[in-house]
């Protein structure tokens, strides 16, 4: 039984189709991807999902039913549009958020001190929010749509304005939670982090899906017989069975000429003598998938 | 759980710990002081406030200058001193003692003149002074009633009334307009601030992007609810405030504002004004809210603002027409429109007899209004609210939903 189920979600705004026939479906326990171009139709998609928008056609189900007042409770949400009281000391900013997500008093005074913690925003949970930058901004948000330790969490572009150092702290973070059971969708531009956090994946652009399925699954579908080597000695201009020599950053990919495998290519380097130090099948990166797959549209 | 108590609780704690509510809180009733005051020592410094000396060479006076009434800071009294001669008057006034001293001609009982003695232009009182105690000794001379001299000297009061006997007014009552007035005034302060500050927290909002993480978070409807609710509290605590402080301030000075005495305030009718008030403040939020919702700058919505205090202004442009036809037609029609209905209704209320159908009447139309104006409220508030860059039209709030974003 999946977590999210998005049926046939068409919605416009105008004469503008937002999002046409969107299917897809997040399952328990997994870190989600939701990407597209911008103006593709993600956020739009997350607002119907949240039920803020109520689309034109098709529906969607949230923990087995419609989205209902109760379950905003165990949804959280770090939308693309941040946002929290500026003139709001961080403290008291979040205490109120947490209280809308249905969280007691007792709750916040037990749960807060850990995460500003876990932010390093403890010595700065008196500032206005507006006096803080725009990283440690981004760090408060995240712990306002966490705090309540919600079942589904929904984040769009949860990495802007971090540096390494919290981009790895987020990371770790969303990792665990996925660990604990929690259910995460994230939309993003940053295809690396897609690759190293998503276990599956949809890719929309025009309001329509393009793609979906597994991280794995659709790497294998886009993969080529290219194949990466790097060697201890230079490589002649040509090689038998190879039709496309191309260096980069001190590799090679070898594109095979037709009818040549991987397999047959390794056998055919070694016999001509080509001294490798690494051979590798050449595996799709998400950013190529990604360009390839919108360029066709 | 409603989450309507804990979006009225964070508005009303947010506001109420901001300087500027204390400032407006304390302020206000404090600058009136200083403004009353300064009219005072105003008004002290301008006048001679010394005793006025009186000699009759007509021998008309009889009886003894009534200097009972104890002079004070806030209401100082002007004594009469009788002299026997004008030699003693004139070195009182040389002394400093009195300011200046009348003298009764021996033939005032054919000429009527006084004449008087002073190196000051004297205030109008003294004048009213001595012709006030001499006429007393004239009709005490003749053994009159003195009810007579107290009815001489107030003048007459006409009361009009239309022929089927259903329009009533008292134009001489003119105190009767300082509770409408008062209401009137209330209404205005409390829509400016609190109906502002809500409206502006809106669009703060929108602009901040806060509501997007509201709208997953709380219900539009309890989330309109609970910051119209929470802002209204606001207001109605400085009413309270100021009502506390206003009522003090009647029994310190009540020496000075003896015609509030006049004034009959019947519990029915307290009652309706202050209901009035509060549908009135409940529709002003709710409106204040679905500007704030469909507009997108800070200045942009504070000119709208402008267009809602106008028609609230209204019953005080047309004051004179309340008092002299109260169920005319400017009156009533003023009286079933939301933003100027609690002053309206309240000033026909005070001068003429409102039938209680009509009353009823303007009670259920308000209501109504309130009710839509608070569905649109919501309306807007979730169709509005994620719209960053754009206005959103009137006709649009009233479109199906799925052409909106």
């Amino acid at each position: 039984m999946s977590t999210i189920h998005v049926k046939n979600i068409s919605k416009s705004f105008g004469d503008t189709q937002a999002v046409k026939d969107v299917s897809f479906e997040v399952n328990p326990g997994e870190i989600f991807g939701l990407l597209g171009p911008n103006g593709s139709g993600k956020t739009t998609s997350i607002r119907v999902i949240l039920d803020i928008y109520q689309p034109d056609s098709g529906s969607v189900e949230i923990l087995d039913g419609p989205m209902t007042d109760e379950k905003l409770n165990r949804v959280g949400y770090l939308p693309e549009e941040r946002g929290l009281y500026q003139d709001v000391e961080v403290n008291r900013c979040l205490s109120y958020l947490a209280t809308l997500k249905g969280m007691s008093k007792a709750q916040i005074d037990k749960t807060l001190p850990a995460w500003l913690e876990r932010f390093d925003l403890t010595e700065h949970q008196k500032k206005k929010n507006k006096e803080l930058s725009k990283g440690m901004q981004q760090k408060a948000q995240l712990i306002a749509a966490l705090i309540h330790d919600p079942e589904i969490i929904i984040i769009d572009e949860p990495f802007s304005a971090l540096d390494p150092v919290n981009t790895q702290l987020v990371k770790d973070l969303l990792r665990e939670l996925r660990s604990a059971g929690k259910t995460i969708v994230m939309s993003t531009h940053q295809m690396n982090q897609v690759e190293t956090l998503c276990d599956r994946l949809v890719l929309i652009d025009y309001g329509k899906v393009l793609l979906e399925g597994g991280l794995s699954e659709i790497q294998d579908q886009f993969r080529t017989n290219q194949v990466i080597i790097t060697t201890a000695s230079p490589l002649p201009e040509k090689l038998e069975g190879v039709a496309k020599i191309e260096p980069m950053n001190g590799n090679f990919r070898l594109s095979p000429a037709e009818g040549i495998n991987a397999q047959d290519l390794l056998g055919l380097l070694v016999n001509q003598g080509v001294r490798l130090n690494t051979f590798e099948v050449a595996t799709p990166s998400l950013d190529e998938i990604f360009i390839q797959v919108v360029k066709k549209g | 759980m409603n989450k309507t108590l804990l979006v009225a609780t964070y508005e009303y704690k947010h506001h109420v710990a901001k300087k500027r509510f204390w400032l407006t809180l304390l302020l206000l009733p404090l600058g009136f002081a200083i403004l009353i005051l300064l009219s005072m020592l105003l008004s002290r410094s301008s006048y001679d406030f010394r005793p006025i000396g009186l000699v009759d060479k007509a021998d008309i006076i009889s009886l003894e200058p009534d200097n009972s009434a104890k002079s004070t800071f806030f209401n100082p009294q002007i004594y009469l001193h009788t002299f026997p001669d004008e030699a003693g008057a004139k070195k009182a006034v040389e002394t400093g003692e009195i300011q200046g001293f009348a003298v009764i001609p021996e033939g005032y009982l054919a000429s009527y003149q006084l004449d008087y003695w002073t190196n000051k232009q004297p205030a109008g009182e003294v004048q009213s002074k001595i012709i006030g105690f001499i006429s007393q000794n004239l009709l005490a001379a003749e053994e009159a009633d003195p009810a007579i001299l107290e009815r001489l000297s107030s003048g007459n009061q006409i009361s009009l009334e239309s022929l089927d006997g259903k329009t009533k007014s008292d134009g001489t009552g003119w105190h009767k307009i300082f509770v409408p007035i008062l209401i009137g005034i209330l209404n205005l302060i409390v829509v400016m601030y609190s109906g502002g500050y809500l409206l502006q927290a809106l669009v703060e909002e929108k602009e901040n992007r806060t509501m997007e993480i509201l709208l997953t978070s709380v219900p539009p409807r309890e989330m309109m609810t609970g910051k119209i609710i929470g802002n209204l509290s606001v207001g109605l605590t400085q009413i309270a405030v100021w009502a506390l402080i206003l009522f003090a301030g009647l029994i310190i000075f009540s020496d000075r504002l003896s015609f509030l005495a006049d004034i009959e305030l019947s519990g029915s009718y307290l009652a309706v004004s202050l209901a009035l008030l509060l549908i009135s403040f409940i529709f002003t939020a709710a409106l204040m809210a679905t500007i704030g919702a469909t507009m997108t700058s800070i200045q942009e919505s504070q000119s709208v603002t402008g267009l809602i205090v106008l028609p609230m202004m209204l019953p005080f442009y047309f004051i004179n027409v309340f008092i002299s036809n109260p169920n005319g037609v400017v009156a009533r029609l003023l009286s079933y429109i939301p933003l100027s209905a609690p002053l309206a209704l309240s000033m026909r209320m005070a001068f003429t007899s409102v039938p209680a159908i009509e009353i009823a009447f303007v009670f259920a139309l308000l209501i109504g209004l309130t009710v839509l104006m608070i569905w649109l409220a919501s309306v807007a508030f979730k169709r509005g609210m994620l719209q960053y860059s754009q206005k959103l039209s009137l006709r649009s709030l009233f479109k199906k939903e799925a052409n909106h974003a």
